[in-house]
């Protein structure tokens, strides 16, 4: 089951931007119970501060939790029993850049949206295993794989 | 005659809620080349693996926030930003910047543990070094308020701006007080 929360959202001003190598796009701020970010073939436990790369697997088990705040200061949390890859990021307001492509294959989720939402909307993708999700500056909910109704 | 068990579907749930300050924004949700659009808060719809989006209905609040309850206890804050104004070419704030502040220590008591930037801006008027100087010591001074009251140096950030990232767009030399500040980000 994925269930997707998209929550509206509100953003002042652009960041001043600085660029790290191997590019941080986000943070990890909280975290509950079973809850790891898998980057190629390694899974670390979560904890807060840690830094989230593009490409990272969000993940928990039964009763964990996580949530990240990305670059462009919009949120995403898993619930229990989740999954979720962050295949795209980019934020660079200066060069006119913006990117947001996520993948929940199981459990849910949440987003509120930042400044991407703000200020390319259309360039945020959330993808499900039956659909796939654009915003136009929202906070929103996933449940995947609620059973189906006969 | 099948022989073979059909592939497990999948049904997915979104649903469309509210920020904390009540605004609601809007989704489209595509599958199987039909897209619905949802803007009403609570407006919640499934989807079939194969299959168009369902008809959008609105759940009531505390349902529609239940659908994803643990992630949404889990979703983190999105950052606080605070205006702190100073009076002109000085590192005083004004009045109602001083009450600001107590907000800002509430916040960062609340949400602990953070991180906060504290950056200093001037408006147009005067050379590009001396505005740098005096965004610093602004930030700065705003910074030692806060570690006055018990704030943990290692969580500030303090960086200026001087006059190159205006609130307020203005040609060279234009004094605009909406400019001369420090901005307080919260995360």
């Amino acid at each position: 089951m994925t269930t997707v929360v998209l929550l509206g959202a509100l953003c002042l001003l652009a960041v001043a931007g600085t660029a790290a190598a191997a590019e941080t796009i986000g943070v990890v701020r909280t975290t509950s119970g079973d809850a790891t970010v898998t980057r190629g073939e390694k899974t670390l436990p979560a904890v807060p501060g840690m830094k989230i790369l593009v490409g990272d697997t969000l993940g928990t088990g039964p009763g964990g939790s996580l949530g990240i705040i990305l670059r462009d200061d919009s949120s995403l949390s898993i619930g229990p029993g989740s999954r979720l890859v962050l295949r795209s990021f980019q934020f660079s307001p200066s060069k006119e850049k913006f990117n947001l492509v996520a993948r929940i294959t199981r459990g849910t989720m949440a987003y509120l949206s930042g400044l991407i939402g703000k200020l390319a909307p259309e360039k945020a993708r959330f993808e499900t295993p039956t659909a796939t999700i654009g915003i136009r500056g929202t906070r929103f909910a996933v449940k995947v794989g609620a059973p189906p109704s006969r | 005659m099948q022989s073979k068990p059909p592939p497990p579907a999948s049904r997915d749930i979104i649903v469309l809620l509210p920020d904390d300050q009540g605004k609601t924004g809007a989704i489209v949700v595509s599958s199987a080349g039909v897209e619905r659009r949802l803007d009403r808060p609570g407006e919640t719809v499934m989807v079939e693996s194969g299959s168009p989006p369902g008809i959008p209905t609105v759940v009531p609040g505390p349902e529609a926030r239940a659908i994803a309850g643990p992630a949404l206890a889990a979703l983190p804050k999105p950052p606080a930003r605070f205006i702190l104004y100073f009076k002109h070419d000085s590192v005083e704030l004004t009045e109602e910047s001083r009450a600001i502040l107590k907000n800002v220590l509430v916040t960062i008591r609340e949400r602990a543990p953070v991180d906060v930037s504290v950056v200093g801006h001037t408006d147009t008027v005067g050379k590009k070094g001396y505005n740098y100087a005096l965004s610093l010591k602004r930030a700065k001074a705003v910074a030692s308020i806060l570690l006055g009251k018990g704030i943990d140096p290692s969580v500030l950030d303090i960086t200026s701006h001087g006059k190159d990232n205006p609130l307020v767009p203005t040609g060279d030399q234009v004094s605009e007080p909406r400019n001369r500040r420090v901005e307080i980000t919260v995360r």
